[in-house]
């Protein structure tokens, strides 16, 4: 699949994760990995570069007496979902027309 | 491995990357080995699922840019004393060129390169053009009575459209590796600069 176009979607999908209440790393994993699979490392790069575009903010919580980091997301996040729901049915309708012209062959 | 051993790797090999990247990162993976265990994983459990260091390590100096890898490598760990900084100033006239050198090298390296390919997307746009005017040609010829002419443009036509198609895959196959290549060069040097003090 194409790098670029992989990033970005997964990072909608962490976003999804983190909108309805803010989540830390490993439950993020845990919660995406039933539809997908991702490693340690990229969700790292997806979590700077989110913060780095201010689309979630970090709080670092006490938690077992020990620090764990809680990702919320912002209103430019939220935006970000919006934006990708809104262009997508465009990406559907283009798959369907590439499936569609595959299978007359 | 433990957890203490794994991060302490993670910290050895990351060495030469700006500090608060190597701490953020290794901070990133203590708390997922945590929350591992947390679960009821084993220490030993919990490593194993993190991954190979390397990897991870590889990922990050992708990650980190190019300058910022400079600019840590560059800056002094310790304050300088008097008789380095004379020095550094005294051997500007040797360390300066010297620098501009391996740079412009770099930088000739990399224009020649994309010259290359820039050189064979011109070979490739004459090749269409010329398909073209052996049609225009062709036509040409023909109507005015020369077929024999007019077939031979047929046959050009044919020709340089077949090399064009031929070398238009082999333009874009050049471009894709490029790109790849430049990626592999940029890791190769980031790998380099940190490596030295490994």
């Amino acid at each position: 699949m194409d790098v670029q176009l992989k990033r970005g979607l997964l990072e909608v999908c962490v976003l999804a994760v983190i909108r309805n209440q803010p989540s830390y790393g490993y439950k993020i994993i845990k919660d995406m990995k039933p539809y997908v699979e991702i490693s340690e490392s990229t969700l790292y790069t997806i979590l700077k570069r989110l913060e780095d575009s201010d689309m979630l903010i970090v709080k670092t919580v006490e938690h077992n007496s020990r620090l764990r980091k809680y990702y919320h997301i912002t209103s430019r996040g939220l935006k970000r979902i919006e934006e990708f729901k809104s262009y997508w049915p465009d990406m559907v309708a283009m798959y369907e027309f590439i499936v569609r012209e595959d299978n007359k062959q | 491995m433990t957890k203490s051993e794994f991060l302490q790797q993670l910290r050895e090999k990351m060495k030469g990357l700006p500090k608060t990247d190597i701490e953020d990162r290794v901070n990133f993976y203590s708390e997922m080995i945590d929350d591992r265990i947390e679960e009821g994983l084993s220490e030993e459990e919990a490593v194993r699922d993190i991954g190979n260091v390397d990897e991870i390590v590889t990922k990050q100096i992708d990650d980190t840019s190019l300058t910022k890898i400079v600019t840590e490598k560059v800056k002094p760990k310790r304050r300088l004393k008097a008789w380095e900084i004379v020095l550094i100033i005294l051997g500007f006239p040797l360390w300066f060129p010297l620098l501009m050198f391996i740079l412009t090298m770099l930088l000739v390296f990399y224009i020649i390169w994309w010259s290359a390919v820039i050189v064979l997307w011109s070979i490739e746009g004459s090749l269409i053009m010329s398909v073209f005017a052996a049609i225009v040609n062709m036509f040409a010829f023909t109507f005015r009575g020369e077929l024999l002419s007019g077939f031979g443009y047929f046959g050009l036509s044919l020709l340089t459209a077949g090399l064009s198609i031929f070398l238009f895959m082999g333009c874009v196959a050049v471009t894709k590796a490029t790109f790849q290549l430049m990626k592999k060069v940029t890791l190769k040097i980031k790998k380099s600069i940190i490596g030295e003090e490994n």
